[in-house]
């Protein structure tokens, strides 16, 4: 993977930033040193385990979380994303790299002040739930007050606040085996929220739940992440999920960071074929929206076309555009952002029809005219040597 | 429990080696091809040095070393006795522990006397109740009331506090043992193979060194009962540490848990049945230990049976042996239900304290009653005299069958045991070194062959060659018995469900009694010499073969089972082609656990007139020779070193 992602990012500390994580390298094994800063760095996985042993799981990875977003890293299994999200709170300890909490260097703590900061700023919600089944629910949910040396009633008032928080009134005082996976994992959440902390970080937590369970949970997150403006990074394998909740998304594999952006970034401008293949069984028109396509005016277009919201899916602009031959006005507050029009958004869908980055890139050169004929050409693969 | 436990250390090793089904048909006729050859070797030799006069060079091992290692040890043991007052090790450290011990012994029998046989029976029964429910609260009321009606009401409370003492020793080294060894991978592999080790030595062999440390005893008693016992509750502790679910560590650090914390909040409390469960085998090891004890001085039930053993009355030992198999079995029940919790009564929260204050009360009112009427122990004229019918019925059976079972004893001794025994004095002791060696070698590799030789020669250079051959012999033929009847009992046990169910619960009780209690019948059948502690310890070393060997039969997939059934397999065939060579791992370990068990039993059976190194060890300790008996205790030590290695087989070969 030569095309590391990056993005224009501010310098690191700056205050619009809550986690900065620069060159991050997780590799597991003896001569893990033998490995960074060598000609090896740049190479194969398979072939860094052939020569030392090592397996590397967390290559030069650098981003950025902005306060208030969601940032869902998303990866198939081994790419390395739960090792990553683990050395953001050093459960792993990274073998290289910086990871600033508000512009404080996490690697560099003691194991006092790591304690601290894990009491009071990071909390995490874990795939299988982690809870003690020894106690009740509610002593689960303060657990984390408890080791901070709260007192019993303060803790267990916050602790059924949280309780009530996600739903779960009325069983503080069951244990974790009396309840559904789903139920386990809000319990899950609320210890994680009863800390307040300013970063939750989730590590796959739906993916052991049923579809419909899923569905609910995701929703809760929304819900809570609207209400309590807390900063998130979410771990996932699942795409939808991940375009679902992310503000943001990297896509991770073979423990780099293939691309990092908005759920419209990646859909609707792949980096790389990894990237294209992963999201080509995604609706576009359920991803991409008014703000993606919006352009300025042609000289003699009608400008009387009805007005939306730069945020509106396509899939919705879809029927004013049927019910309307002038373009839709796309209108944030009082401000004119421009125009979708008719061929606008059947070019995006057309993209949808194609496989690959490259003629992505290819189609983008051609005008609007031409759009339909290339589209059936460059549908299949090229036509190497053909008759040869 | 308590014989379930010792073998522990084996199962992993057995186990390990679960893909030698495939290829050990081959493999097993080429093994006792070659252990037949080593074997047909020693025979050669031993007529060789016949037919050569026995010269002075093929003949037993030479005594001259282990003469001068016995002399050595007399004068160490000389010499503790005259500076025991004097010597700063002693004066300082050991006397205080052994002062300490004695002391906690004797407070705690004092008080379990001040609670008077009433208060002392409400607090046993209460106690089992609210642990137990209230059938293990009849089953320990049953208890208290044989101690009483046998009249060895205050013998069963020494030996109580013998084991309180005894089983807070080991769990107050052994329990923070275990958490370092559940914490510490270094510190756990530093470990292992020591309690390996340790369960593997028969309880005989622990008896002399505290001896020479404590004097004889309850202090001495106490240490050796609380060493003995200590293994399980390490392993088992470390064992449950290392199980808690690794999420609930991590979700707890990342929530910022100190070690300390993560210690105490998680690791402790989720660990915290499988602890009770080495807490339940330690308590079961001490219940069997003490008794052995008393050997070494200490009083209690165990004494009762010593001195009813060596007088030869069987009623009084019947009635001893009643008592301590109802303090072992109440024990198990009680403390086994702690680990697994099933009976113990719900009771709510809020009602827990009153119900404690109350029955805390109870026991109060009692005792104080008890006081004003001026009881202490139960009376030992209000006792029911089993003694006298039971002889009674002896001298019958002995009347009826006591022919026939000494002349199969003395058929036993002429026809199997002496000339087992010639076989391996009378050949020249390296030629036995060698072929232990090559044995240890065909079994298990090249490294036990190595601790065989090593063993063989320490027996040797310790002076009790022949009467460690005697015990070798003793312990072959009766694993020999022990491993025919246990495979025949376990298949058919494997094949009826009904058999099963009938011979589990058997297997259970037999499992829970001290192994001393087995030499009781065993006298009363077949009198005294080493028949009866052969017969003992074939008795004793069964339940556990016949379980592995039923185990392992029934572990073989029913999907192989059904492809061999459908391609025309009659029964005998789906047994001996399919179904054992398939349960090899269990069989292997039924031989290594049986072997461990017949060994320590047949030493044991010194007590009952089977001579060998086990009377050495008794002997030693009767007439002030130590020497000969650490001696003896030490080559039976290596004796159990060689069983144990040549029975574990070849461990797979490491990835």
């Amino acid at each position: 993977m030569s095309t590391q992602a990056t993005e224009a990012a501010p310098p690191q500390g700056s205050p619009d930033v809550t986690f900065s994580v620069r060159n991050l390298w997780k590799i597991f094994g003896r001569n893990a040193d033998s490995v960074i800063g060598t000609d090896l760095e740049r190479a194969d996985r398979d072939l860094i385990k052939e020569r030392t042993g090592c397996t590397v799981a967390v290559r030069d990875v650098s981003f950025d979380v902005r306060p208030g977003e969601i940032f869902v890293v998303m990866g198939l299994s081994g790419s390395g994303k739960s090792t990553l999200i683990r050395c953001l709170t050093r459960l792993i300890e990274p073998t290289s790299g910086s990871v600033l909490l508000d512009g404080e260097d996490i690697e560099e703590a003691g194991d006092q002040r790591l304690r601290e900061l894990r009491r009071h700023k990071i909390a995490m919600v874990f795939q299988h739930f982690g809870l003690l089944p020894n106690r009740k629910i509610i002593d689960n949910v303060a657990y984390g007050l408890e080791v901070r040396g709260m007192s019993r009633a303060e803790r267990h008032a916050r602790a059924m606040e949280m309780i009530d928080m996600v739903g779960l009134s009325g069983y503080e005082n069951a244990r974790p085996g009396e309840l559904s996976g789903g139920m386990q994992q809000r319990v899950g959440l609320a210890r994680a929220l009863a800390v307040d902390p300013q970063v939750l970080l989730f590590d796959e937590p739906f993916s052991a739940l049923d579809p419909l369970i899923r569905r609910d949970m995701q929703n809760e997150v929304v819900r809570l992440q609207r209400e309590l403006n807390k900063t998130a990074v979410f771990i996932t394998h699942d795409l939808q999920e991940a375009l679902k909740l992310g503000d943001r998304i990297a896509i991770m594999r073979d423990g780099e960071l293939v691309q990092v952006g908005t759920p419209e970034e990646v859909v609707g401008r792949p980096a790389n074929a990894y990237v294209a293949d992963f999201t080509s069984d995604v609706a576009r028109t359920t991803v991409l929206t008014a703000r993606w396509l919006v352009r300025d005016p042609f000289p003699d277009e009608r400008t009387d076309g009805p007005t939306t919201e730069p945020g509106t899916v396509l899939a919705q602009i879809l029927p004013m555009l049927a019910a309307s031959t002038a373009p839709v006005r796309v209108v944030e507050g009082d401000t004119l952002l421009g125009y979708v029009g008719r061929d606008d958004v059947l070019r995006a869908i057309a993209e949808d029809q194609l496989e690959g980055a490259d003629q992505v890139a290819a189609i983008e050169e051609e005008t609007v005219e031409e759009i339909s004929d290339e589209a059936t050409d460059h549908a299949g693969p090229a036509p190497a040597g053909d008759g040869g | 429990m308590a014989a379930m436990t010792r073998p522990a250390g084996a199962a992993g090793t057995g186990a390990r080696n679960p893909g030698g089904s495939g290829d050990s048909g081959g493999l097993l006729r080429n093994t006792w091809l070659q252990a037949l050859a080593a074997v047909a070797v020693l025979v050669a030799g031993y007529w060789a040095a016949r037919l050569l006069g026995n010269p002075a060079w093929a003949g037993s091992f030479p005594t001259n070393a282990g003469d001068s290692f016995m002399a050595w040890l007399d004068g160490v043991y000389a010499w503790i006795v005259a500076n025991r007052n004097d010597s700063p090790l002693f004066l300082y450290f050991f006397n205080y522990i052994s002062v300490g011990l004695g002391s906690a012994v004797v407070l705690i029998n004092q008080f379990l006397d001040f609670l008077t046989w009433a208060g002392v029976t409400v607090l046993g029964v209460l106690a089992a109740w609210r642990i137990a429910g209230w059938r293990v609260a009849l089953l320990v009321l049953a208890a208290f009331g044989v101690f009483a009606l046998t009249g060895l009401w205050n013998e069963s409370m020494t030996t109580l506090s013998l084991i309180i003492t005894s089983v807070f020793m080991a769990l107050l080294f052994g329990i923070p043992m275990g958490v370092l060894a559940g914490r510490s991978e270094r510190f756990y592999r530093g470990i292992r193979p020591v309690l390996d080790f340790m369960q593997i030595m028969p309880a005989f062999a622990y008896l002399l060194p505290f001896v020479l440390l404590f004097g004889i005893g309850n202090p001495a008693a106490a240490v050796v009962t609380a060493v003995y016992a200590f293994p399980p509750v390490v392993r088992i502790t470390a064992l449950g540490i290392r199980e808690v679910n690794k999420g609930a560590i991590e979700a707890t650090t990342s929530l910022g848990s100190t070690p300390w914390q993560i210690l105490t909040k998680v690791q402790l409390p989720l660990a915290k049945r499988t602890i009770l469960l080495g807490v339940n085998q330690t308590i079961m090891l001490a219940v069997s230990m003490v008794v052995i004890a008393s050997v070494i001085g200490a009083g209690g039930l165990g004494d009762a049976i010593y001195q009813a053993l060596s007088k030869i009355n069987v009623g009084q030992a019947f009635q001893a042996g009643l008592a301590i198999v109802m303090l072992a079995i109440a024990m198990d029940r009680v403390t086994g239900a702690v680990g697994h919790g099933a009976h113990t009564p719900r009771i709510r929260e809020s009602r827990r304290m009153p119900l404690l204050a109350g029955g805390l009360a109870l026991v109060i009112l009692v005792t104080a009653v008890g006081r004003l009427l001026d009881l202490g122990g139960w009376p030992r004229e209000l006792s029911v005299r089993l003694d006298i019918p039971i002889n009674a019925a002896d001298d019958a059976i002995q009347a009826t069958i006591g022919g026939a079972t000494a002349a199969l004893g003395e058929w036993t001794q002429s026809e199997i045991l002496s000339p087992l025994n010639h076989l391996l004095t009378g050949s020249p002791w390296w030629l036995v070194v060698l072929v232990a060696a090559a044995l240890g070698g065909i079994f298990s590799g090249w490294r036990t062959a190595l601790v065989s030789a090593v063993s063989f020669v320490a027996i040797g250079l310790l002076g009790v060659w022949s009467n460690a051959m005697d015990t070798l012999s003793q312990v072959l033929v009766a694993t020999v018995l022990t491993i025919a009847l246990g495979v025949v009992i376990g298949v058919l046990m494997s094949r009826s469900d009904v058999f099963a169910a009938i011979l589990r619960p058997v297997l259970d009780f037999m499992q829970t009694l001290p192994p001393f209690v087995y030499l009781i019948p065993a006298v009363a059948l077949l009198g005294l010499g080493p028949v009866p502690a052969l017969a003992a310890a074939v008795i004793f070393a069964l339940p556990p073969v016949i379980r592995l060997v039923n185990d392992g039969i029934r572990g073989v997939p029913a999907g192989t089972i059904e492809a061999a059934v459908s391609q025309g397999s009659t029964r005998w065939q789906l047994l001996t082609k399919v179904e054992l060579p398939m349960a090899v791992g269990s069989l292997r370990l039924a031989v290594n656990q049986g072997i461990i068990l017949v060994l320590s039993m047949v030493v044991m059976g010194a007590l009952v007139g089977a001579g060998a190194l086990g009377n050495d060890v008794v002997l030693g300790l009767a007439q002030n020779e130590l020497g000969l008996g650490i001696a003896s205790g030490l080559a039976i030590v290596f004796l159990g070193l060689f069983l144990d290695r040549v029975t574990q087989g070849r461990r797979a070969p490491r990835a």
